[in-house]
Parts: structure tokens; sequence; C-alpha cells
């Protein structure tokens, strides 16, 4: 059974392009959210083995969704999507409960590797 | 961030880590190089490692980039010396080269410089770099435990966590790939992880500089766990980004650990110098309370209020004795600084020198030792440069071929005597005798220089007897540099020399410079203040008629007044003419001080008294009066002018 993944990310170009990259590792996509209210509500619905997130989202940023989902849910494992100088945000989510980042651009092989260490853990 | 608040912490504390360096490296040079010395030189290049870490710290956290860039270089080379590479003398000379860098830079930086990106910077840079990249590929050897310690903090200090007796202590040495992502962050999720199967202890760098741009990647943590060191290692290697892991048992900390550093705080300087001047204010006002307080009981007060004013007084006493000794520091943060440059003079002069400090626990106050670190270096390289022979004249003069030099710090009652002594040749009388009076400098009719006047034509500005004018010395600076700035300090220069066996300069300085003990003397309608250092007695003045011939042979020195006090005929210094208060029959006092251990007779109208004075000190103005050295606020407020007597006899 292959592991399913929400990815969250306000911009259709960054969903896609993580989709891709997951699924040809043999991950499934169940869901996608384009704002923070919506991975919270997603997440609770699909209950996914992996979600993604981008720390800026319209109406809740991924910080605070992270904040609410590991509230309901200490174990979900949630890899953030940060930018260059997102330094001292990505650690705000590191400390809000999610288990690992990734850093854009993104390199295919550095997402599997941190996909596999969340998961792993 | 408010760099100036950092600036003057990062100069002090770098200094302090520049001097370790020193001491280190010379410690390493100076090893036999025939034996297995691998223990030591560890320790050695541990220090370095740590010095030069901490150093790289505090600049990336100032934003001097030079000296971060210099330091770094530095730390990757030592990192690789501690993984095994072996030190030769290129290896040792390429260190010494780039600490000199780094004393550059930082030198630099802290005075707000730019660092020149001069050709020799960039070749000891380029030297560091080729160094290092020979063993780029050993990996996997070199622990970072050295870092530990500096700054590292405390996390947990309960006891209990140690004690079990399941646990052991680790310490565990990080170090990320270079092309790790958010380094600083990777290092937050290893440390989450570490947490999941240890407790961690203290880390290093602290956790809050990891998201600073100067973090490169290497951090230390030690930790107590009861998992095995290889579980501990295999979590943080699964922690990703991570290039190589070690772990070992750290040493016991020593007693300079946590607990000391507890007690302990580092206050700005400018802080302690507002705290002193109030102190001073305070002993004023004390003095003029007492006054007060006396005169109203005697008109019929209470004479609680005299009881109350007394006990302030020495409450204020006591004050003041202990805000003079929080400003105390001991010596030996000066002279550490030495060791070195005598290595590298002796060096330059092709010079064996065995160097000895001594008495570097004596204290003084923290404003003199920022003012005594230049005349010292003089006498040094004065020492060095003409006193101590080569080798081989050493040799055909019965003497071992190495020259010994001692500076040597001691406390003499008030007073800090700090003296440079070498076993070289002495100082050819006859040599300076003859140059001094072709310059016109002494009479022709001297035959002979004792020690004194030997010191005054050294002194005497322009003077100089080297040969030819090199880079040590001999530019006409030297002795007249350190005359000027010990009197400048209230201290005083002696010399002793004898031809063939060596040379001892002294210096004799207060404790501190801010609150000293004078004699107040009235001259004319003024109130003047002399330090009571200076001072051999008072007594009543009863002119002599004779007018004494020059006897010093010192030519600017014309016919002079003496009198005889106790036996002894003393030159007679009218305080009256210096001061333009024209004769007047109330010259009735005479204090007897002594200068440089001369004697001078110096006329007053009335003595006052003794007071313990807060000096004000001033550089007396280029076209105006060079005998005042600073101002003082009297008991009752009037303002009162310091005389500086080594000036005037």
């Amino acid at each position: 059974m292959s592991r399913t993944v929400l990815i969250c990310d306000d911009a259709l170009f960054m969903r896609t392009m993580v989709g891709d990259i997951l699924q040809q590792a043999g991950f499934e996509v169940v869901g996608e959210a384009e704002t923070g209210v919506q991975a919270v509500e997603k997440y609770r619905l699909l209950r996914p083995d992996l979600v993604t997130m981008d720390i800026v989202m319209p109406d809740m940023g991924g910080i605070d969704a992270v904040r609410e989902i590991t509230k309901s849910d200490p174990s979900a494992r949630i890899l953030m999507c940060s930018a260059m100088g997102q330094q001292a945000l990505v650690v705000e989510a590191i400390q809000a409960g999610a288990k690992d980042f990734v850093v854009k651009p993104f390199q295919p092989s550095r997402v599997l590797e941190a996909v596999n260490r969340v998961l792993a853990a | 961030m408010d760099q100036t608040k950092y600036a003057e912490l990062f100069r002090t504390e770098s200094r302090e880590h520049l001097a370790e360096l020193d001491d280190a490296l010379l410690a390493l040079e100076a090893r036999d190089a025939s034996r297995n010395t691998a223990a030591i030189d560890a320790a050695h290049i541990s220090t370095l490692f740590r010095n030069t870490h901490s150093m790289k710290g505090m600049a990336g956290a100032m934003g001097y980039r030079v000296v971060e860039r210099i330091a770094h270089a530095l730390e990757s080379l030592l990192d690789d010396l501690r993984g095994g590479q072996a030190i030769d003398a290129t290896v040792l000379t390429l260190l010494f080269d780039g600490s000199d860098a780094l004393r550059g830079a930082i030198d630099d930086a802290s005075n707000g410089r730019a660092t020149h990106e001069s050709d020799s910077l960039r070749n000891v840079l380029q030297r560091l770099a080729e160094a290092q990249s020979r063993d780029v590929d050993l990996d996997g050897g070199a622990p970072l435990s050295a870092a530990i310690g500096v700054g590292a903090m405390l996390l947990t200090d309960d006891p209990t966590v140690a004690a079990a007796e399941e646990s052991s202590t680790l310490e565990i040495d990080v170090r990320l790939t270079n092309d790790c992502p958010l380094k600083g962050v990777r290092a937050l999720l290893i440390l989450g992880r570490i947490n999941a199967v240890a407790t961690v202890r203290a880390l290093s760098p602290l956790q809050h500089t990891w998201q600073d741009e100067s973090f490169d990647g290497r951090f230390s943590v030690i930790l107590t766990t009861t998992a095995t060191a290889d579980e501990v290692e295999a979590t943080v290697r699964a922690a990703g980004d991570v290039l190589r892991v070690t772990s070992r048992v750290p040493e016991p900390a020593t007693s300079r650990g946590a607990g000391e550093a507890l007690r302990t705080v580092r206050i700005d300087l400018r802080r302690l110098d507002t705290l002193l001047e109030l102190v001073g204010e305070l002993v004023i006002t004390r003095d003029r309370l007492l006054r007060v307080a006396d005169a109203a009981v005697e008109q019929g007060a209470n004479r609680a209020i005299a009881r109350a004013a007394h006990d302030t007084a020495r409450l204020i006493s006591t004050l003041q004795d202990e805000v003079l000794q929080a400003r105390m520091v001991p010596i030996g943060q000066v002279f550490d600084r030495f060791p070195r440059l005598v290595r590298d003079i002796a060096r330059d002069l092709h010079k064996d020198v065995e160097f000895v400090t001594e008495g570097r626990e004596i204290e003084l106050d923290r404003s003199l030792l920022d003012a005594i670190g230049e005349p010292i270096m003089h006498l040094l390289r004065n020492a060095l440069d003409h006193g101590l022979e080569d080798a081989a004249t050493r040799r055909s003069a019965n003497k071992s071929p190495s020259g010994q030099l001692i500076l040597r710090a001691a406390r003499d009652r008030g007073a800090v005597v700090i003296q440079v002594e070498d076993d070289g040749r002495g100082i050819d009388r006859s040599t300076i005798l003859t140059r001094a009076q072709s310059q016109g400098i002494l009479s022709a009719d001297v035959t002979r220089l004792d020690d004194d006047q030997l010191l005054h034509v050294l002194a005497h500005p322009g003077f100089s007897t080297a040969r030819a004018v090199t880079s040590i010395s001999g530019r006409g600076v030297g002795v007249d540099v350190v005359s000027t700035r010990v009197r400048a300090l209230g201290g005083s220069l002696t010399l002793e020399t004898l031809e063939g066996l060596g040379t001892a300069f002294t210096l004799r300085l207060p404790v501190t410079l801010a609150i000293t003990r004078a004699l107040l003397v009235q001259v004319g309608d003024g109130i003047y203040a002399i330090p009571a250092a200076q001072i051999v007695e008072a007594l009543p003045f009863e002119p002599d008629t004779k007018v004494a011939t020059p006897e010093h042979g010192i030519v600017q020195r014309p016919a002079r007044e003496t009198v005889r006090v106790r036996e002894e005929t003393l030159p007679v210094l009218r305080l009256r003419d210096r001061f333009d208060c024209g004769p007047s029959e109330n010259e009735s006092f005479v204090t007897v001080v002594e200068i440089s251990g001369r004697r001078t007779a110096v006329v007053v109208d009335a003595l006052i008294g003794q007071q313990d004075i807060v000096v004000k000190r001033f550089d007396a103005p280029r076209e105006g009066a060079p005998w005042f050295s600073g101002a003082t606020v009297l008991g009752d407020g009037t303002p009162s002018l310091i005389v500086d007597l080594s000036n005037l006899c």
C-alpha cells in the first residue's frame, strides 16, 4: 500500500512540483490545500501519512496550521517547505511540531531524503 | 545590535584569547621534537582551537568579517591538526603568521578601522587554505570538543541526572555537510533527536547563535544518556545532513568550571569608572561632612550628629576600598602579551633569550594596566636590542649563551614596582658620556656619569646611541617615552647598570590613579595639592644665603639656591616664582620632595594638611604651565590644582 500525502501550498506551481516528485517516488497524493485553514480541515479528514507544508499561506499560515494539526495529532508527520531566508520561521515551525524541512528551490533527491527521515522517525 | 556596547567587550576578551593563543604556540615551539609529545601537543592544539573558535564566534557576532575569515581559516587548519596532521616547522610558522594576522585584524576592527587586505594577509589566508586542503579527505577523526566550555551553557543542573547509575556522560561533536541548507535549523533538529534519547547538559556554541550567519554547522553537545555512544551517534546521523559525528567521554570539569563562572560578572569599564568618580565625590563630601559635624558639636549641637557623621565617614571609606578593589586586575594580563613579543624580537635579532616573568598576580588599577604596556614594551625592546649580546659575544665573556631577561612586578607599600632586568653588557657610560657631550646635553667638564645622570641623558628627548636606526629601537624614542609616561602616571623611573653584568630599569607606580593622598599647601592666594607619595617631610623654612654652582653638570640647569636640611644640601624651588606670585615674607614652610631619587626643597607659604583627593587628570596645555598634572575639588567645594613636581624639580 502506498503512503498517502497531503500537499499544502498556495501556489499551484509548487503543489504540482512537489506532487510530481512524491508520486514518482510512489506516494499517493490524497489531497491538496491552498490555505492553512484548509490544511487543518483536510488533515482531520484524510489522516495522511505525510504533510508537506508551505510557510506562507493565506488566512492561516503554515506555522499556525502545524500548531493546530499537532494539537489534535502529536504524531503528525509534517515536512516544512521554506524559501531561503526563512530560517527563523522554520525554527518556529519545528518548535510548533514540524518534523523536518526542505528549502526551495526543491531538489527531488533532497525532498525524498527529508520525507524518508520524517517517515522513519 | 548596539556595536559600541560590545566592541569594548570584544576587545578585552579577544585580548585574553590572543594571549592564550601565544602561550600555546610558544609552548608548541619549545617542545622537544625528539620526544613523543603527542598528548601535550594535542592539549596545546585544543587550546589553540578553542580560543580561535571563540574569537571567530565573537567576530561573527560583531560583524568583523575579516577577523572572522582569518579565524575560520586558522580554525580549519587546527581542526585538521587535531585529526593527527603532523606539526612541523612550516605549520608552526603558519600558525604564528595566522595568529599575527588575526591580532592585526582584531586591532583594526576594535579600533573601528577597516583591515587593509594586504598582500601579506592574502598570502597568509592562501597558505592556511592550502595547508588544510592537503588533508581535506581526512574525515571522521578530529573531534570538535575543545570548543565546548567556551560560552557553553549548562542547560540542566539537576544532580540526579548525572548521579543516575546507568547513565553515562558523553561529549558529541557534530559537523554538518557543507551544502546543508539552514544549518542552524538542522542543528536544532539534531538536538531534538538527541533530546529523545539523552539529557542535554551543555551546548557549544550557544544555541541562540545557531541562527546566525556565522554558524558553520559545527557544534558540540555534552549529554547524559542511558544509550550507548553508537546509538547516540546513529540518532544524530539519522537527522540528516551530518558529515560526521564523533563521541567521547569528556574530561572532568576543572575547577574553573561553570560554578566559578556564575560567581563573576563582566562589567563595562565605563560603569566602574563612573562608580569610582561617584565614590570620589563621596570622599570629598565625607571630609566636608566631618568638618561641619564637628563644628556643629563644638557650637553645642547634639553629639549624635557627630557620631552619625563619623559612622557615615567610615562606611564611605570602606566603600572606597571596595570600589578600588573591584577595579584591580592582575598585572599578568599585560605581561601575557610579552613572551610572544620577546620571542619575535629575539628571533629577528638572532639572539637567544630566556624570558621570565615574575609577580603576575600583583594587582593594580585597570586604568593603569592599559597605560603601562607601552613603557614596558619599550624597556624590553631596549634590553633585547642594546642590552643582551648575541651568543658568540656572551660565550667569549664567559656567560651562558642565552641571555636572561626578567620582567618582574612586586608590591612595595602603596606602590607597584615593575622591573625589567637583563644580564647583558650593561650600559657603556663612557660612550654615553661622549655622545651626550657631542650632542650638547652634557658640559665638557663632566668625567663620569652615575646611574641618575645616565638615566637623565638617556631620557633626554632625541638622544640615541644606536649606531643604525633599527626597526626594534634606537629611533630616539625609548627611555624618554618611558620616562615621560611614567611621570604622567605619578610614578618614577630609576636605572641601575653594571658594565658587563646587566641593566635593570625600575618603574614605581601608584596602585591607583584616581584617589591619592596629597598635602595641601598654600602659595599666594591659591591652594595646591602635592601628591603625598613624592613628599619626604615638611618643615619650617629658614633660607640659606649661599648660592651653589652647577653640581650635576647638566648644562641647562642654572646656578641654584640651596638649603641645608638635616645635614643635606638641597636645591630650592620656590613655588611663588613658578606661579608668578612674586616674592613674599610669607614663604615660611618647605616640603622636601623626592623625585627619581633626587630631593628638592619646595618652598610654600603655608601647610594646610593632608587629605585624600580625587584626581581629575588633564594634559598640561602645550603653551601653558607644564607643572600641573590635574585638578581636584576640596572638601569645601573649591577647586585646587595638583602640582606635578617631576616637571619642576
